[in-house]
Order: C-alpha cells, then sequence, then structure tokens
C-alpha cells in the first residue's frame, strides 16, 4: 500500500476574498510548473443564481514552489471566457486540465450547458495560452469532443498527458440519467482517446476501469503519471445516489497499467481515505498526482468536492 | 427546372395516426419500395407537461403519388432515453437504401434552458424493411463540433461510387430577441462525406450563397440530379418575425452544381412559388426530392410549418 501523508489544506477560496467569480470551490486541481512555483489550475464559482444554480469559472493559484503553502500569485481573470448564447460552455468551464506544447499552454476543459430534463450537459473544450497559461483562446466556439453514437452525454473530466510521441486523453463518459424525486443524476465511468497532434482523438469507446461498490459507481478524475515502468491512475468514485454525505461519496481509487489501455484497479494501494475529522473529513476526490523536486505530491479536495478548496499530500517513498 | 404542383397530398387529420396525433405531417421523405412508396414524417404529439414532442409516423402511397394505401400503426423508431440528444423527437428522419440495408439518418432535438433548443443526426438501422428503426447507438453520428457549435441536423444522405454523401445544416448563432417567442437562431447548410456513413468528414463551411443577408436561415436540404447537373431544394426565411408574417417565412430555394461541391444559387430557376391562395399560399418548406419510375417528385410542406400536411409537385419532363 502506498503511504500518503497529509500536508493540510492548501487553498480555501472561501476565506479569500480576490474576486466575485471566486467566490467558493477550488474544483479539479491541475499543475503546471514553472522555474519558480507551482501554477494550480482549478475551477471556482460565483455566488449561486436567484434559482440557486451555479457557474463555474476556471482560474489558477500560484504556490512557491520551495514552499507549496505560500501563494504567490492568484489568476487577475478567469482563464478562460464562458461560451455564448447557445454553446457548449455557456455556464460554465470545469475541469480543466493543461499541457506544454513548444510555446503554447493547450487546455482541455469541461463545458457546461443547461438542459430541460436533466440539469446539465458536459462536453471537452480545447484553448491554446500564448502568454504561459494566464490566459487562453478558445479553439472554435463548439467541442472539441462532444457526444458520439456511444458516448451519448457528460463528457467531462479531461486529463490530458504525453507519453512518447503520443497525446492521451483519459476522462468521463455518461452511460444514463437515473431518474429521482428531485433531478435526475447521471453515472459516468473512465474512458480514453489518443492522439498525434492533440487535436484529433480516437476514442478507446468503453470503460477502462472496472466498478467496484456498485454496478452504477461513478468514476471522475483518471489522474494518470508514469513510474517505476508502470503507469498509476488516481482517480475517484462514488455512489450513484445520496452521495453527499460521508458514507456514500467520493474516494480515492487506484489502478495500474503496462499498457495505458489495460488497467489493474486496486483501491487496496492507494493508501489515502477520508480524515477521522476536519476539512477532508466526509469525502476525498479529484487527485492529482505529480512530480515535483524528487517528491511525489498530490492536490486533492476534501469536504462536498472542493467547497472549501484544495490540500496537499506527499507520498513516503515512490510509486512502484 | 419546372415543377407542377399536384396539390395537398397527406392531410394528417384524415387518417388515424400512432400518438393520438391529429395535425402536423413535417418533412416528409420518401423510400421507394417495388408496389409503393413509403413516405416518412413527423408528427406531434403533447407530453405530460403540455409540450410537444416529435414522432415519426410513415404512409404509404402507390408507385405514381396517387393513392394512400395505408399508415403507420406503431411507433417507428422509440423515444430518446433521458438525456440523450434525441429525448424529445426526431424531425425530420432521412431514409436511405444501400446495398441491402436501409439506414435512417435522424435530426435528433432536446430542450435547453437558455435556448429552446439542440439538435444532432443520429443513426438508425431498420431490420424489417422500413417498418420500425434501431438506433445505432443512445448518442449523435454528427455533433457540435469546434466550427459548428450548435444545432446541427436536418441530415439528407445520397451514396454514390461506393462514397457517403451529405448535406445538412448547423447553427451560426442565437441572439436574444425580446420580441419573439425565444431567443432568433440562424442556420446555414454544409456538406460532410463518409466511407462508412458513420465516421463523416466536414470542414463547417457553408456551401450556400445567402440571398436575404448573414442572417439567413438555410434548413432542409435535398439533392437531386437532373442530366448530369444536380440540383440542391432546401427552404430559407428571415431570422425573426418568420412565424406568423408570410413575408418573412420560408420559401423554397434552389442551388445547382456540376460537382456536387461547388453550388450556384439560383432560386428563381427552381420552379416553385407560393400558391395564391390555400395550403401553401403563405409559407413553403421541408423539400424532398426524389426519382421513382423515372418521375422527379418534389414533397414539401405548406403553411404554418406543415399543420395540415404535406403535398406532392412533379417535374415537367
Amino acid at each position: 500500500m502506498f503511504a500518503w501523508r497529509k500536508q493540510g489544506r492548501v487553498f480555501d477560496p472561501t476565506t479569500i476574498a480576490h474576486a466575485d467569480w471566486m467566490n467558493e470551490f477550488a474544483q479539479g486541481p491541475a499543475t503546471l510548473v514553472f522555474d519558480d512555483f507551482v501554477r494550480v489550475y482549478f475551477s471556482c464559482r460565483p455566488k449561486a443564481d436567484a434559482n440557486g444554480q451555479y457557474e463555474s469559472r476556471s482560474a489558477f493559484v500560484d504556490l512557491d514552489r520551495a514552499d507549496l503553502f505560500r501563494i504567490v500569485r492568484f489568476a487577475p481573470q478567469p482563464v478562460l471566457p464562458l461560451g455564448g448564447l447557445g454553446e457548449f460552455d455557456e455556464f460554465g468551464t470545469y475541469p480543466i486540465t493543461v499541457a506544454r506544447h513548444g510555446d503554447e499552454v493547450r487546455a482541455y476543459y469541461g463545458g457546461w450547458t443547461r438542459c430541460a430534463s436533466v440539469p446539465f450537459d458536459v462536453a471537452i473544450g480545447f484553448a491554446v495560452s500564448r502568454d504561459g497559461g494566464v490566459s487562453f483562446a478558445k479553439q472554435g466556439r463548439g467541442p472539441l469532443l462532444g457526444a458520439d453514437l456511444h458516448e451519448p452525454f457528460v463528457l467531462s473530466g479531461p486529463k490530458v498527458r504525453r507519453f512518447g510521441d503520443r497525446w492521451y486523453l483519459w476522462y468521463i463518459a455518461g452511460s444514463k440519467w437515473i431518474p429521482t424525486e428531485g433531478r435526475a443524476e447521471p453515472v459516468y465511468r473512465i474512458r480514453m482517446a489518443t492522439s498525434s497532434d492533440g487535436m484529433h482523438w480516437e476514442r478507446l469507446h468503453r470503460d477502462i476501469v472496472p466498478t467496484r461498490i456498485e454496478a452504477d459507481e461513478c468514476q471522475a478524475s483518471p489522474d494518470v503519471v508514469f513510474a517505476n515502468g508502470k503507469y498509476h491512475m488516481f482517480f475517484c468514485y462514488r455512489y450513484s445516489l445520496g452521495y453527499r454525505g460521508r458514507e456514500r461519496g467520493y474516494r480515492i481509487g487506484y489502478a495500474s497499467s503496462t499498457d495505458l489501455v489495460s488497467w489493474t484497479r486496486d483501491d487496496d494501494r492507494v493508501g489515502i481515505d477520508v480524515s477521522a475529522e476536519g476539512w477532508d473529513s466526509e469525502m476525498i476526490s479529484y487527485p492529482h498526482v505529480f512530480e515535483l523536486d524528487g517528491r511525489t505530491l498530490m492536490f486533492y479536495l476534501g469536504n462536498q468536492v472542493g467547497r472549501h478548496g484544495f490540500g496537499l499530500a506527499e507520498l513516503d517513498g515512490v510509486l512502484s | 427546372m419546372k415543377w407542377i404542383k399536384r396539390g395537398l397530398f397527406f392531410e394528417p387529420g384524415r387518417h388515424r395516426l400512432p400518438y393520438g396525433c391529429t395535425e402536423f405531417a413535417q418533412s416528409p421523405q420518401a423510400l421507394v419500395f417495388d408496389d409503393f412508396v413509403r413516405i416518412y414524417f413527423s408528427t406531434r404529439a403533447r407530453d405530460a407537461g403540455g409540450q410537444y414532442v416529435s414522432h415519426i409516423a410513415f404512409v404509404d402511397t402507390d408507385r405514381h403519388l396517387r393513392q394512400i394505401l395505408r399508415t403507420s400503426t406503431g411507433p417507428v423508431i422509440a423515444q430518446g432515453a433521458l438525456g440523450c440528444f434525441d429525448e424529445h423527437g426526431i424531425f425530420p428522419i432521412n431514409v436511405v437504401r444501400h446495398a441491402g440495408t436501409i439506414h435512417a439518418f435522424t435530426c435528433g432535438w432536446s430542450r435547453r434552458v437558455s435556448v429552446p433548443v439542440e439538435t444532432a443526426i443520429g443513426l438508425a438501422v431498420s431490420h424489417d424493411d422500413g417498418l420500425t428503426f434501431e438506433r445505432v447507438g443512445p448518442g449523435p453520428v454528427l455533433g457540435p463540433s469546434p466550427s459548428e457549435p450548435f444545432l446541427v441536423g436536418d441530415p439528407f444522405v445520397l451514396v454514390r461510387d461506393g462514397r457517403w454523401h451529405m448535406w445538412y445544416i448547423f447553427g451560426k448563432s442565437w441572439t436574444a430577441c425580446p420580441a419573439e417567442p425565444g431567443p432568433a437562431r440562424v442556420y446555414k447548410i454544409a456538406y460532410a462525406s463518409s466511407s462508412d456513413g458513420r465516421v463523416w468528414e466536414r470542414d463547417g463551411a457553408p456551401i450556400v450563397a445567402d440571398v436575404l443577408g448573414d442572417d439567413e436561415c438555410q434548413a432542409l436540404p435535398t439533392v437531386i440530379e437532373c442530366d448530369g447537373v444536380w440540383h440542391l431544394y432546401f427552404c430559407f426565411r428571415y431570422s425573426t418575425d418568420f412565424r406568423t408574417n408570410p413575408r418573412r417565412g420560408y420559401r423554397i430555394g434552389h442551388a445547382w452544381s456540376r460537382d456536387m461541391r461547388r453550388w450556384t444559387r439560383d432560386d428563381a430557376a427552381g420552379g416553385l412559388g407560393l400558391a395564391d391562395e390555400g395550403w401553401d399560399s403563405e409559407m413553403l418548406c421541408y423539400p424532398h426530392a426524389f426519382r421513382c419510375d423515372g418521375q422527379a417528385y418534389l414533397l414539401y410542406n405548406g403553411n404554418a410549418f406543415g399543420r395540415d400536411g404535406f403535398g406532392v409537385a412533379v417535374l415537367e419532363q
């Protein structure tokens, strides 16, 4: 089993008066490492509107590379504009994942729209930054990866990686909506696509991580890192219904692979769980694992899926 | 091209239709059989909340389109599942016979919050000679792309020389219009091609020149070959005040091409205009061209987007 030592919460947007659009939530952390700071992208929200509905905006916080608990800078503005009327990302951009490509930083993100019979739909958009990741220009008004014949809705949670000369995108795809007394709830699982250029993607079109807690288990945040000859995936999973509390809420899971396509799930090895009390005592989710200066680190969300920000854990030893 | 109108052919109120539908027979689309012609169309019922949902039905006629033989009695294709692109209906359905199979390309729609509707193109196949269709998958075969942000729909497919050709529409803009029942949309006709009918190549470029300006809405393309020239029929309208104002509603447009790629718009040469009075005197829309026994036919809707049914025109030889 891995041994993650929790370091505490890094950033809580509800305690910082930076901007109206960064009122609460800091979801889906993703890093871009610079010489003397680590930029952590996340998605946050302004206050809910009169109908109780949220928009989500993508932003970042820069952390001192030598002390990740020291905030150096906040994004002056959201890094992505919302889409126009009727566009796939009209009501939110969440989450966002980034990769350097030459002088550019490329971003893939979940764009949110609102539907009538179900609360939302999500499709994956593509944007490019030429100012080092401070602002991104959308590459078109529509999604790069939207619904297709076999992935009918809720394409979200992108995580982009490059191994060798290939681009990889892990993401989630919805398979059904469960009608409930309140609003319908989606079921989604982890999938992947590959590309030679990061723009034209071939989808594998199958769920790559088996379910464990129930047939309708929902999986998110498929975060892949290579270490010691194999690929390690940290992700999160929860029950499809009644998931807002400790009992059935998000936990972090683990799978490994040697070929990036066949994954063996082994949650017993994950080595991180909810705390007995505090900000991550009810759920832990949206892991992002990265290596920095010889350390293996994980940012992750706590209770209420990141309403009060994200924290840091450090691995004892190495991933193997 | 000179089309001779035969008049209103199918009136939904005079026939028994599934789902208790009594009005609307929109976007007729033909499939020729050995001894009859099947014409699929979209009709409407209201759901529990009083909102419209679209259903596909068909009517079988003789091969001269003179006599109605029967209408469909049950569902032609099941309703889309919760949260799917076609949950609230299909309008229209384009049916293609190819190499012993019958494929249907559907324009599925679902309701949204900030705009009333979103559409995408689905694919279904029939295993019972066109009586019913099953979806190939629950999602769309052609949906929004970076250059086509929404409202991808209205497919019309021809297979020629092993290549699948599709004319369809995509949305260019939604604009808030306080004076209208909802936001105004603008959509244009585009072209895609495929080697298998499932994976499509497209470039998101409009192929038909506007005559009403940038905000012209172009819908429901249909293509027919006559003596080596390809003719594209479609309907077009102003983007606002088009529902009841007969000067701004749908008309039939026309363009021609020798290579199926570059199109020259020439509505006057299309040869189908409003009637002086009657069911197609205020609006002409949703054309569908096909051939049977050497005769070219044009099916189309008239006033009020086809509330009263569809008519037939025949090409003068």
